[in-house]
């Protein structure tokens, strides 16, 4: 059982990413906002599935909690009190869409060309050296979340704080913004 | 194991989608959904780049990139709410206050 994990492992993670890609597709293209929110519900969780094919656990279940927990309710709301009470859009895409798309493709043709000259390469990465200073002591594999917790609270302490700034400002700011005049 | 360089090429992949779908789209609900999608783009490479280095920076500034993004879309959805009682209407054409 566990051989056989371990061989088709390395293709999961493809599978879960051309599932995000669909679900990503399905977003931009869907003509009913609802649908759009499916496709962005499914591609969310499989970029957490994808976090899991890289040993990312504590990300994964933390993706599935803000995104497919929270955002994607948020968002479902805000549709049913904005969209349901007016008439279907008449069109859905913008007037610059035809440039913006061949602009979009022309850039992604490039990079894919960057990618291309190191896709067939034996050795396209290398490892990277980097202080190894954070997780000492501990495996980043096996104890992803005893690991991830010193990343935060000792070595990035100040961007977590900073960050937990930035929610209380954008909790009040949403409140002050969403409310009805009313003196 | 999963090489590096496919990792960051369905990263790409969605990155571009997403800003494929900021360009077009004129639902402004939809402009937000696609941010999420290329911030979430970003935090696959942070994960990729954590996971090929050993280290675990990438994954715990993912997590910040993580509460960032709840944060953009909670007052990015305050903003549609107030502009669709002030405009009628979530379309990004439609909405030019600012032009006078």
């Amino acid at each position: 059982m566990d051989s056989f994990l371990a061989s088709i492992g390395q293709y999961l993670f493809h599978f879960f990413g051309l599932v995000a890609l669909a679900g990503a597709l399905a977003l931009v293209f869907a003509r009913n906002a609802i649908n759009s929110i499916l496709g962005f519900l499914t591609c969310m969780l499989s970029v957490a599935a994808c976090y899991l094919c890289l040993s990312a656990e504590f990300l994964a279940v933390a993706q599935l909690l803000v995104y497919a927990g929270g955002i994607v309710v948020l968002f479902l709301f805000v549709v049913m009190l904005v969209e349901m009470t007016k008439a279907r859009e008449k069109a859905v895409f913008q007037k610059q869409a035809p440039y913006a798309l061949v602009a979009v493709l022309a850039g992604a043709v490039a990079i894919t060309g960057v990618f291309w000259r190191t896709w067939f390469a034996p050795n396209a990465t290398e490892a990277l050296t980097l202080p190894a200073g954070l997780g000492q002591g501990l495996n980043v594999a096996t104890q992803n979340a005893q690991a991830v917790s010193r990343g935060i609270f000792a070595s990035y302490l100040l961007p977590f704080e900073i960050l937990s700034v930035i929610l209380l400002v954008a909790l009040v700011g949403a409140v002050i913004l969403a409310k009805t005049e009313r003196v | 194991m999963t090489s590096m360089n496919s990792v960051l090429f369905i990263s790409f992949l969605l990155f571009s989608v997403g800003v494929a779908g900021v360009l077009i789209r004129r639902n402004i609900l939809i402009i937000l959904m696609c941010v999420e999608l290329m911030l979430n783009a970003g935090n696959l490479n942070l994960v990729a780049f954590a996971r090929h280095s050993g280290t675990v920076a990438g994954q715990a500034f993912a997590l910040l990139v993580m509460g960032l993004a709840a944060a953009e879309v909670s007052i990015g959805l305050a903003l549609v709410v107030a502009l669709y009682r002030k405009k009628d209407s979530v379309q990004v054409d439609q909405i030019n206050l600012l032009k006078g």
